[in-house]
């Protein structure tokens, strides 16, 4: 029995070794990494990257593109979440895999199928070029990538919840004659708000990050259609790794502000949830 | 008889749910296809069996295998720790389990570049024997790693959690020894999510492109994925074959999801006793 | 009739809830719906209030058709089988809420809240939440919420289900009460006979997607119309042959006879038995105790038998040999149910 236990307490710690080890490697050190290289050149240097003319306007276009996919993802998310969990209907199944999508596939090819869309060979693009829209290689291009890539990032929050919650309180206030939108009001919307937000932070966490999508339909113009992730790997291709680190770390910090708002929206949800 | 609706608003709710899938997801899609069948099925099976393009896939397949089956055992040595173990820092290392999904993958893959280049932190340890890690396949499956690790924990750490300590207790009392209850209770209650998370860390490593375009140094044959070669194509405009080999990964990835379903479906039809 | 169901279907896919349901219920009753789970009864219900649409046929609420008018115009007060209290509201919001959808004026609903409160006995308690409430606590307050507007037609959804055994039986009693002090027509649905039989006025039994029977509990525990409500009360014993015992009148093609343990005396070799010459002998197969008395299995002629025997009896053991007189049984004949009498019994009276 002592053999056993002392065994166990060994398994533990090779374990937790094992654990803090990778996670050390993996997850902690490209952090430190970011941090310790964008301060390699002292502050000066830092705050020169940092308040770069085209840094800003990158970092303008990250939250404008940011802002637009939370919102429409937003409304996106409540009405769908409110459609799937409270009613039953055909082809249930087909809608959420639908919905699902746009997290199955491959950014590239997410900017692809909008460059096919609006592009050039588009039977839209004469009639866009008319109306002098430019999607492709544009600023609307940059702003609909980052939709679709986060767009079921809210309703798959919010469905699980919503599901497990049932719809027994919606259809006894329904019963009592309730509108449509007391009920949400009144009813839904308490048990999903900590979920909503924490759907808002993750999909403003993937938007702002986007690469691949963003990448394909941006057209790399400095100042431009330049989102900030785009911008530093103009700068990391050029070697400019002071100031390609620099703007990183604003990313970085952002990452473990979400990680902070994360934990403690889960603690307060699963709080509410037992209560 | 029609069926009527208790809850008010399925009209409202399903319109602007079918309305945005439609526009941002489903007619994008269908774009897709419709430029596929403009291709002939000769062109079709020339543009995906192109040498550069096979030896991509199979870049892209084995690298995602290699780093999902990484990350299905550490992901599962990670959820163990942190349900089963006490020890000071655990909090946080559960906090930053989710680091991949708040960090653009663009930073993540320029920081782990800088750190596993053969004069990185890591990487000149590994150089003194020989080994490289940037610019390899080796480095494709690093940066993966890191994409896909909170699949497997956040997949199994539930499971872990919920499983009845009486079943181990009762193999206890059986007089069973702690490695044989681990293999035989705990692991068959716990493989199919962690076939799940696998196959979620698969579909996500498959379609990756943010952080492995920094380490993969992306030469042809070597250590060119296959999202990559849809970007290159798309620079040349030669639109047909980045539509061809999309498609390929677009199949690819729905054939990972429909098997992770069908386990899924079938994991719980186990579980409530098969209804 | 205040409410009637006239040739009602309701199917889910394949699966056919409810095939051509037909009965009425009269103003002021406390009708329970009573079947196993999956018979048919929850939908039925369902269907009253208009959650969910029967495929074919009428429902007539106070002499008018019903089927095209929303639940929340029918007035009815629904009590869900969860409660389905609104978890992030107080008790008394809870209670407001129909009313403030109704846009009642303030000082009414005020009023309206706190006399009901008063009814179920949960002053005080206003400003909790459901979850700090015991689950009879819960139930009066979903009962309360249901009648705060003024509902003329009650039904509630398997409403001891969710409550533990002891407090169940005390809210059984309350409920009965309250609605028979409110006069107010009520339908139930419950899986648990005793409950049936306890609350309702009548009942209405249910079975695959069918009514089996309607009529008091007396009647339907007296008169039982179908085999399957001859079976359903009781853990009744069945019987393959069962003219094997003595002094019953005989029926050709019957299916089998159904024995509760009511109808059966089982007496000790030395204990008078007055119908000794009709009873038969069996042998003790098992004893349990039954708190209130003793359960006694016997085996007659090959058939197994279940009765009860008082506590102030001398006990009996297993392998004893005993004599075992039916009272009466219950014999099916295809759809039809004959309650058969010991005629023994009969000749009994004559002689008197």
């Amino acid at each position: 029995m002592k053999k056993e236990e002392r065994n166990a307490a060994i398994t533990k710690w090779v374990l937790i070794g094992i654990t803090i080890l990778f996670l050390g490697i993996m997850l902690l050190l490209p952090l430190i990494v970011v941090l310790v290289q964008a301060f390699r050149g002292g502050i000066a240097a830092y705050m020169s990257a940092v308040a770069d003319e085209y840094t800003i306007r990158a970092l303008l276009l990250t939250l404008e593109a940011t802002l637009c996919a939370v919102i429409l993802n937003t409304i996106f998310g409540l009405f769908a979440s409110f459609a799937v969990t409270k009613f039953d209907f055909k082809w249930k199944k087909i809608l959420t895999t639908l919905i699902d999508v746009p997290v199955t596939v491959s950014p590239i090819i997410a900017g692809l199928i909008f460059i096919l869309l609006f592009g050039r060979r588009s039977i839209l693009y004469e009639w866009l070029k008319a109306i002098h829209i430019k999607v492709v290689f544009a600023v609307p291009g940059i702003i609909l990538a980052t939709i679709f890539v986060t767009f079921p990032f809210i309703s798959r929050e919010l469905i699980p919840i919503m599901e497990a919650q049932g719809k027994d309180e919606e259809e006894a206030a329904a019963l009592m004659g309730a509108n449509g939108w007391t009920i949400f009001r009144r009813i839904t919307f308490p048990h999903i708000k900590w979920a909503l937000l924490y759907g808002i932070v993750l999909c403003t966490a993937r938007a702002m990050g986007e690469f691949g999508a963003v990448s394909v339909l941006s057209g790399h113009l400095r100042g431009r259609t330049n989102t900030l992730p785009l911008h530093i790997e103009i700068l990391f291709n050029e070697f400019q790794y002071i100031p390609a680190f620099a703007v990183s770390s604003i990313l970085v910090v952002l990452a473990i502000f979400i990680l902070v708002v994360r934990s403690v929206l889960e603690s307060r949800g699963k709080k509410e949830y037992e209560s | 008889m029609k069926q009527k609706r208790v809850i008010p608003g399925f009209g409202l709710s399903i319109g602007v749910t079918l309305t945005m899938v439609s526009f941002i997801v489903l007619i994008p899609l269908a774009c897709l296809l419709m430029n596929v069948t403009k291709l002939s099925i000769g062109e079709f099976i020339e543009i995906i069996t192109r040498k550069r393009v096979l030896a991509s896939f199979y870049v892209s397949l084995m690298t995602a295998f290699v780093a999902s089956l990484i990350n299905a055992v550490m992901g599962m040595i990670i959820a163990w720790v942190l349900v089963r173990y006490e020890f000071p820092g655990k909090k946080i290392i559960d906090g930053m389990i989710e680091l991949p999904f708040a960090l653009p993958t663009a930073v993540a893959g320029m920081a782990l570049t800088y750190l596993t280049a053969d004069e990185g932190w890591v990487g000149s340890l590994f150089a003194r024997f020989g080994i490289h890690i940037a610019y390899t396949r080796i480095g494709i499956i690093v940066a993966l790693v890191f994409v896909g690790i909170p699949f497997v924990v956040r997949a199994v750490q539930p499971v872990l959690e919920k499983l009845d300590p009486s079943y181990e207790e009762a193999a206890g009392v059986l007089g069973a020894k702690r490695s044989r209850i681990f293999w035989k209770v705990i692991f068959p209650e716990v493989l199919p999510t962690l076939f799940t998370g696998f196959g979620l860390a698969f579909g996500r490593c498959l379609g990756e492109y943010g952080s492995v375009v920094f380490i993969a140094g992306n030469k042809p044959y070597e250590t060119e994925i296959a999202p990559l070669v849809v970007m290159s194509k798309l620079q040349e405009f030669d639109y047909e074959s980045a539509t061809a080999i999309s498609l390929v990964m677009l199949v690819v990835a729905f054939v990972v999801l429909f098997i992770n379903n069908m386990v899924q479906a079938r994991n719980a039809k186990i579980l409530n006793g098969g209804n | 009739m205040y409410v009637e169901l006239k040739d009602i279907n309701k199917s889910y896919g394949d699966f056919k809830a409810s095939k051509s349901i037909n009965f009425g219920v009269e103003k002021g009753k406390l009708i329970g719906l009573l079947g196993p789970s999956g018979s048919g009864k929850t939908t039925i219900l369902r269907m009253i209030a208009g959650l969910e649409t029967p495929d074919f046929g009428e429902i007539i609420i106070d002499g008018q058709v019903v089927n095209e008018i929303p639940a929340s115009q029918r007035g009815i007060g629904f009590v869900f089988q969860n409660y389905a209290l609104f978890r992030h509201m107080t008790i008394y919001e809870n209670v407001a809420f129909g009313l403030r959808v109704k846009k009642e004026k303030k000082k009414y609903i005020d009023e309206r809240v706190r006399e009901l409160l008063k009814l179920v006995g949960l002053e005080g308690l206003e400003k909790r939440y459901p979850s700090q409430l015991s689950g009879g606590q819960r139930q009066r307050v979903a009962f309360a919420r249901a009648l705060a507007p003024n509902p003329h037609l009650l039904l509630l959804d398997e409403p001891f289900a969710a409550i533990d055994a002891k407090v169940r039986l005390e809210l059984r009693s309350w409920l009965k009460e309250m609605i028979e002090k409110l006069g107010i027509t009520s339908i139930f649905v419950t899986h648990d006979q005793d409950e049936a039989i306890e609350v309702a006025d009548e009942i209405i039994i249910t079975n695959q997607g069918r009514i089996e029977q309607m009529g008091t509990p007396l009647e339907i525990y007296q008169d039982p119309q179908t085999p399957f409500v001859a079976s359903f009360f009781g853990q009744p014993s069945f019987l393959k042959d069962y003219q094997s015992f003595h002094s019953f009148e005989a029926i050709d093609n019957y299916t089998e006879a159904i024995v509760r343990p009511e109808f059966v005396n089982v007496t000790k070799k030395n204990e008078v038995q007055k119908y000794k010459s009709s009873a038969s002998e069996g042998v003790v197969t098992e004893v349990s105790f039954r708190g209130d008395s003793v359960e006694v299995q016997v085996s007659v002629n090959g058939e197994k038998l279940s009765a009860k025997r008082s506590l102030e009896l001398q006990p009996v053991t297993v392998g004893e040999k005993v004599d075992v007189f039916v009272y009466r049984m219950l014999v099916t004949e295809g759809k039809r149910v004959h309650l058969l009498e010991n005629q023994s019994l009969h000749e009994d009276s004559v002689i008197i």
